[in-house]
């Protein structure tokens, strides 16, 4: 049987690709003079990039209107009310650090032993603690800040989570129906009396789902700004914020999506959601901090 | 079939004899029929076997399951000598209870209706509210619980070792005298061996639509449809993405569900989402079983639940027609492996 979702998916959504490629400017050799990873397989058990490095350990932390983000918690709203988040998840994958001449240097996401973390991405779950630090295994020197992908490669989504083990088994909450690829980034929230302010939607405080189809690679890569003077010894520990607020006005945009498959229109969330991959290219979502 | 099931067992058994050591190695072959310990993956889980599931210190064997069977269905695990693990975990319900909340020692009902354990060899956590995160931590707590089997786990330990064929079958499955540590694995490799994986959608999944028709197919179109977006929370083979969620079926100052491990505000009204496997054998449904009915259900999600504010956002009204309501519902039949309810493997 078709599954009516997947046809969709692969009726396309094509156009779009261009939109949101990787930056222009990053050297995609490795300093070792490996070429970085070219996103053409999805090895559970990536072949690592580098050999040695420092490790990075980046404490992720949602913030909203200046103020940590608690899940499951009460969070106030400017304009009265509050908003507790129910559902925040995300993918990261392959990571480049900026140095300040405008190069890069590709670095592979690691588990707390050093060894690349499991199809080379991380899954952040505002319900897991152990899922709030993500780990690179960064070569010495001074960066300016990293980008990554905001999700996963074309060459995962495609991949059917019945047959993926952790992070992109069906557990990952993360997954659109079967054989339909996997949300990028997925959020759901509940809204306390108040309204939302500006920029923001009642839609986009409740559920923002983002993804991709199965035949274009629409994985938005984000730039996270700030400093990172990575040591020859030891480890370097550092928060990387994720500002709701963003998200939210990301999500409440009125960029037209009207151009997308049906799956993108389908839903509230996935019209937020779309919005938001969209609109990332101009938006300040993550920041490095000391 | 008692006297086919006796005969397997008696079977299983004889091959064990003289020949297990304490290592906990097994005389039954792989490809023994009769194996309980190495039961295919159902269609749509991840790809191996039960004993894949299985943890580093309490590896699946076949006398650990058989130990763990007669265990499962014993009363002596309760302080009244009159409650089993079956008690609340019968067969022929697909391992669950027909009663709303089932009833434990000199008659006590708890709050929550009792889940089926088939293929819970692959879960993530246990309980509706999650609180155990193996089988081996799950299996301890309802001996333990004074609404289930109110025994503490020393007596039950003290009352399992006073009988010398459990010291002899304990002494083959882990090479020691029972435990407060190997009588929770013992049951926990038990329960690893219920896999059910023999439905109308199992044969779907493999290609095989002899007997998964046009309403089933629309209903399967329908479960994964943004319209009832039922998918989010059951995907793939198992149907459960094993993550907590108010379904809408939470009325305010009921049981809070998740909330009352993670001390969330936001988990109020969570429960863990159960595998749909043998779904239309588990009735009643929900948490507390105050469902009586598939059709019921079905009732309640197409109303976008009972109304509490805490409810998900993405469970809304669906505006199903009776046409669809009933795809739905023989898609939800087609879960239904009645070899599962029958095999004389998991019987006592």
């Amino acid at each position: 049987m078709k599954l009516p979702r997947l046809a969709v998916l692969i009726a396309g959504v094509a156009g779009l690709v261009g939109q949101l490629g990787c930056s222009s400017n990053h050297d995609d050799t490795a300093p070792d003079g490996e070429p970085a990873s070219v996103g053409t397989a999805c090895d559970q058990r990536p072949s690592p990039q580098r050999t040695e490095g420092t490790l990075l350990a980046l404490r992720i932390q949602p913030t909203f209107e200046g103020n940590p983000f608690v899940f499951g918690q009460p969070n106030p709203l400017a304009a009265g009310g509050s908003l507790i988040p129910l559902n925040f998840r995300f993918y990261i994958s392959e990571v480049e650090l900026l140095r300040g001449d405008g190069t890069t240097a590709a670095v592979d996401l690691v588990t707390e032993d050093g060894t690349p973390e499991a199809y080379g991405v991380h899954l952040f779950n505002a319900e897991e603690d152990d899922s709030s630090t993500v780990r690179v295994l960064a070569p010495v020197g001074e960066y300016s800040g990293m980008t990554f992908a905001l999700g996963i490669k074309l060459a995962c989504n495609k991949q059917d989570p019945a047959n993926m083990g952790d992070p992109l088994s069906v557990a990952s909450q993360m997954t659109w129906p079967q054989t339909g690829g996997f949300l990028y980034l997925r959020y759901e929230g509940r809204l306390q009396g108040g309204s939302a302010g500006p920029g923001a939607s009642a839609q986009s405080l409740r559920a923002v789902h983002m993804g991709g189809d199965l035949v274009n690679e629409l994985v938005p890569r984000v730039t996270a700004h700030g400093s990172l003077a990575v040591p020859e010894s030891g480890a370097l520990e550092q928060e990387l914020t994720v500002g709701m607020d963003e998200i939210f006005k990301g999500a409440a945009s009125d960029i037209d999506v009207s151009d997308a498959s049906v799956g993108f229109r389908s839903t509230p969330e996935s019209v937020a959601g779309e919005r938001l991959r969209r609109g990332l290219p101009e938006l300040h979502v993550f920041e490095l901090m000391p | 079939m008692t006297s086919a099931r006796s005969t397997i067992v008696a079977a299983t058994l004889l091959s064990l004899g003289g020949v297990v050591g304490c290592s906990g190695s097994d005389a039954v072959s792989d490809s023994d029929p009769s194996s309980l310990s190495n039961s295919t993956s159902p269609a749509g889980f991840p790809k191996g076997t039960n004993r894949d599931q299985a943890p580093a210190d309490n590896a699946l064997t076949e006398n650990r399951a058989l130990l763990g069977k007669r265990l499962f269905y014993d009363p002596l695990l309760s302080r009244t000598n009159d409650v089993s693990c079956a008690t609340c975990h019968q067969q022929a319900y697909g391992f669950s209870d027909p009663k709303p909340v089932s009833t434990g020692v000199d008659g006590r009902t708890g709050t929550r209706n009792a889940p089926s354990v088939a293929n819970a060899a692959w879960g993530r956590s246990f309980f509706w509210d999650g609180r155990a995160r193996t089988l081996e931590e799950q299996a301890a707590q309802p001996i333990e619980n004074p609404l289930e089997m109110d025994l503490s786990l020393s007596d039950a330990v003290a009352r399992v070792a006073a009988e010398p064929s459990y010291l002899d079958g304990f002494q083959k499955a882990y090479g020691e005298a029972p435990s407060e540590e190997t009588l929770p694995k013992a049951l926990a490799s038990f329960v690893r061996t219920l896999v059910s994986g023999n439905s109308p959608y199992d044969r779907h999944l493999r290609g095989d639509d002899s007997d998964f028709g046009p309403q089933r197919q629309r209903g399967e179109a329908l479960f994964l449809s943004e319209k009832c977006e039922c998918f989010h929370c059951h995907p793939g083979g198992a149907l459960s993405n094993e993550g907590y969620f108010n379904d809408g079926s939470y009325i305010a100052g009921g049981d809070t569900g998740r909330q009352q491990v993670s001390g969330r505000v936001g988990d109020i009204g969570k429960f863990k989402v159960p595998g749909l496997r043998n779904i239309a054998l588990s009735a009643p449904y929900m948490h507390d079983g105050s469902i009586p009915s598939l059709e019921a259900v079905i009732e309640m999600y197409d109303a976008g639940g009972r109304g509490d504010p805490t409810t998900d956002p993405l469970i809304k009204p669906m505006s199903l027609t009776s046409e669809e309501k009933a795809d739905l519902l023989e898609f939800l039949n087609s879960f239904t492996d009645p070899t599962f309810i029958e095999d004389p493997r998991f019987a006592p």
